[in-house]
């Protein structure tokens, strides 16, 4: 009797646990779309990476020129696409919907962009959004299903493991090169017109992948740096530090005159390496792990003696107390709340997304609060600035057509809109009228966007309107960034953080072949979690520095000089092409 | 000649039972459609995949995903991390939600005791990315815990930046976490024993602790042991979800288990086969954990899943 009633509890408690299981299945993917602060900030901020920036004068020729030019397009090859379009239809589109539209809306298509893009194409699009901070897991388990929707836009050089070749070679997306002949006058003459972007949308063999988007000018391209509280250098009768030294000593006077509890306070996940501390030791990345010294030798950062310097520096102002204690953890939103509290005083970011932000919302509570940008810091006084943030023209993010996609033409029409005048003019600044006005030739935002009514911060309200404030298939304009930093400081950035010579030293957005890149895949994921792991264990002193030899030989044993070789390769074939 | 016999005994049974199998249908149909058909994607573990070329397209590479995961410099960090979180929470995570339902059990007022209850139990329902954003602040140098040791006159430390601590801050908040609702199985066993067994021992002499020794705790033995397997055999099936929410790559050293290296090589990398040799070489432990267990209950207490 006992056995048997001992066998039921058993079954019952089998039947539990498979009920259990099952509602943690069920808990655990609408978890997935709240998501963690972590994955959403990371997500946020990599839209907002394509945010900020500038100097120099207006991209705006290209979209003049775009226009007088199309009839020669025309003649040479493709026939120019009427808009809206005589042939309509349903496309489906795939992409994250950025932080600064997912604020209010759900979907593309229901901001005035997603509407008017539809109307003036004619073609009608049903947007498909994956979870924030989920893109990739989405995105592989979308590739795994093979049901894939007709446009796919996100990343394809470093996302998509081996590389655009490889996705088309899987049959996920297909090669261009006839489709835009054929099809898309617009973005065929942007490419001619520019050699040197047309470069970097392409592989080594001359295969077109997606519609890119791209920054039209290198203005766009210095979107981060540091910035500190000017009204407290003011009040300590200091100077914006150039030098690291001079850092060292405003930071430690930040601490000890104005009672900061962690002067340089910044988010660890989002600038890790590309933060100008790291590039005054010529240490820094924006992206790649790899990049060129200053004898054009491609090196990898995390084993160069300019990255142990790097640490040292960091381990010591950790131990000083002038980094956050919290460095690894803190998200964004931590550090907005200690940089508008007094808690720091010093940041690095974005121009608009964070020091704009910022100022914003401090001055409410002090009128006096007032951030000014610092200049790439250098070793010695007097030095130039070698080494600083630079993205490249082409950021990695494109729309591609899918090998689903029943109706290429279409497909490649609608998405050439965007490089058209139109199309420029709507994803830069909106609906005429609406949004922006003409004064001149520059385009500036109306009341709508700069003093919102529903009070929206300015980079949801634009939002609303166009895609110039994160990435789409265009040509960034100048003109929008200098219409969204309004204050008077942030206005200084881009000018303050640009390094002339950064971008000899930054990786291309160069494409192993797909053999290689499964090696290299392998390499640099087992680097990867080391070179994470233990750059943080420097900077606490959990493993002190006397053990950089050892750190060096362990990566050499994961094979750390296959990996350079590899890219070595693929950077030659970059530069032949 | 004897299969011939339970075919016919399976068909007198449906005949005499045909409504009950009818009950259990969609069990089975569940069980096949969303446990045992996903097993046939295992294979690809044993291949080079690639979605393209689907499964019956894609190269057979024998087990060379296992001797690249075992060759792997992070194999036996992973092992030892996965295994210690997963003896920790046995070891303090299986006897929490046991003495909870005893001292439940033991309280005299209704009203208290259901109070406590729902309270215990009540971080059960919150959103594991909650719990974990929760525990980040509680963790920070700034957070509660800090603002605890600090008034007790310790010096502040960020928590979750020191690999020493994660095993704790993971097992302890595992615990707050479930206890109460681990603690409702046991209260309703509890509730089972014969009150007369009660009567009897106080007659004899035995107070409040005797009783629960020799009446309670072999009441719901059958209970605990049950639960016991089971949980062994889970042993090595620790979630991702609440590593990968609550780790940073300072702590990989103690935080970093075979489930979170699986995530972030399968789903980030596209690594598919790899990870599912990974996944695979867990499950094969866990099963055999699972018959261990059974036959060692079987031969010490008798009770065992089958």
């Amino acid at each position: 009797m006992r056995k048997k009633s001992t066998k039921l509890l058993a079954l019952l408690t089998a039947g539990i646990t498979a009920a259990s299981l099952l509602a943690g299945c069920g808990s655990g993917s609408s978890d997935n779309a709240g998501t963690s602060d972590a994955a959403q900030e990371s997500a946020a901020s990599e839209d907002a990476a394509t945010e900020d920036a500038a100097t120099e004068d207006a991209a705006e020729d290209t979209a003049a020129e775009d226009a007088s030019s199309n009839e020669d397009a025309a003649d040479t090859s493709a026939d120019a696409s009427v808009y809206p379009l005589s042939e309509s239809g349903t496309l489906t589109y795939w992409l994250q919907l950025n932080g600064n539209v997912s604020a209010n809306f759900t979907n593309l298509g229901d901001t005035e962009l997603g509407k008017k893009w539809q109307e003036d194409t004619g073609v009608t699009i049903e947007f498909q959004h994956p979870a924030a901070g989920q893109e990739n897991e989405q995105f592989n388990l979308m590739v795994a299903d093979g049901n894939l929707p007709d446009i796919i836009e996100r990343g394809w050089v470093n996302s998509y493991p081996g590389g655009p070749e490889k996705a088309i070679a899987d049959g996920v997306i297909i090669a261009l090169n006839d489709v835009i002949d054929q099809y898309c006058p617009n973005l065929k003459k942007y490419l001619e017109e520019h050699p040197e972007i047309d470069r970097m949308v392409k592989t080594d063999s001359g295969t077109y992948f997606a519609f890119p988007f791209i920054r039209g000018e290198d203005g766009l391209c210095y979107t981060v740096g540091a910035f500190l509280r000017q009204d407290w250098l003011d009040d300590l009768g200091m100077e914006v530090p150039t030098t690291i030294d001079e850092w060292h000593d405003v930071l430690t006077a930040f601490k000890e005159e104005k009672g900061a509890t962690s002067p340089l306070c910044f988010d660890y996940a989002n600038f890790k390496m590309s933060n100008p501390f790291a590039f005054a030791y010529g240490a820094g990345s924006a992206s790649s792990s790899f990049i060129l010294d200053d004898n054009g030798e491609l090196v990898y950062v995390y084993a160069i003696d300019g990255y142990k310097d790097y640490l040292t520096t960091m381990h010591q102002w950790y131990e000083e107390g002038l980094i956050d204690a919290d460095y690894a953890t803190l998200n964004g939103d931590q550090v907005t709340a200690k940089m508008t509290t007094d808690e720091a005083g010093a940041s690095v970011g974005w121009a608009a997304s964070r020091m704009q932000l910022f100022m914003t919302t401090a001055q409410q509570n002090n009128p006096d609060y007032l951030l000014v940008p610092a200049p790439q810091p250098v070793l010695n006084a007097g030095d130039t600035p070698e080494y600083g943030f630079v993205e490249n023209n082409f950021p990695d993010v494109g729309a591609a057509i899918t090998g689903s996609c029943e109706n290429v033409e279409l497909a490649a029409r609608f998405l050439d809109y965007g490089y058209s005048e139109a199309g420029h003019n709507l994803f830069n600044f909106g609906t005429e009228g609406v949004s922006y006005n003409w004064e001149g030739d520059r385009a500036v935002y109306t009341e709508t966007i700069t003093n919102n009514e529903d009070g929206w911060p300015i980079a949801q309200a634009l939002g609303k309107y166009i895609r110039a404030n994160y990435n789409g298939p265009f040509v960034q304009d100048l003109n929008y960034l200098e219409e969204y930093l309004q204050l008077e400081t942030a206005k200084l950035c881009p000018g303050t953080w640009g390094v002339a010579n950064a971008r000899k030293h930054i990786m291309p957005p160069i494409t192993p072949s797909e053999e290689e890149s499964k090696e290299l895949a392998t390499i640099t994921n087992e680097l990867g979690t080391y070179v994470d792991e233990m750059a943080l264990k420097f900077i606490f002193g959990t493993e002190s520095l006397d053990n950089w030899d050892s750190y060096i030989q362990t990566l050499e044993n994961m094979n750390l000089s296959r990996a350079i070789e590899i890219e070595k390769a693929a950077l030659e074939r970059y530069n032949s092409r | 000649m004897k299969g011939k016999m339970t075919g016919d005994r399976i068909k007198k049974d449906f005949q005499r039972n045909w409504s009950l199998y009818l009950l259990v249908l969609p069990v089975i149909v569940f069980y096949a459609i969303f446990m045992y058909k996903p097993m046939y994607g295992a294979i690809i573990a044993f291949m080079d995949y690639t979605p393209a070329k689907g499964i019956s397209g894609s190269d057979w590479v024998g087990f060379a995903n296992f001797s690249r995961f075992f060759s792997s410099p992070y194999f036996w960090r992973l092992l030892r991390n996965t295994l210690l979180l997963s003896v920790y929470s046995i070891v303090f995570g299986f006897p929490a939600p046991i003495i909870l339902a005893l001292l439940l059990n033991e309280v005299g007022s209704k009203k208290f005791k259901k109070i406590s209850q729902t309270i215990t139990y009540l971080p059960h329902f919150v959103s594991m990315v909650v719990i974990c954003g929760m525990i980040k602040d509680f963790c920070l140098s700034t957070g509660l815990i800090n603002d605890i040791i600090a008034s007790f006159g310790g010096t502040r430390a960020p928590l979750l930046q020191d690999p020493k601590y994660f095993r704790t801050i993971y097992t302890v908040s595992s615990i707050w976490q479930e206890v109460g609702w681990g603690s409702i199985i046991y209260l309703s066993a509890l509730s089972g024993v014969d009150a007369q067994l009660y009567e009897a021992a106080s007659i004899d002499g035995a107070n409040r602790w005797k009783q629960t020794l020799h009446v309670t705790l072999p009441g719901i033995m059958p209970t605990i042991i049950v639960m016991l397997i089971l949980r062994m055999g889970s042993l090595m099936s620790m979630g991702y979800e609440k590593t990968i929410l609550l780790y940073n790559s300072a702590i990989y050293e103690t935080a970093d288990i075979i489930s979170s290296y699986v995530y972030r090589v399968g789903l980030i990398e596209q690594d598919w086969s790899y990870s599912t040799a990974i996944g695979l070489f867990n499950s094969v432990i866990n099963c055999a954990l699972l018959v261990v267990t059974n036959i060692i209950s079987k031969k010490t207490t008798e009770n065992s899943l089958w």
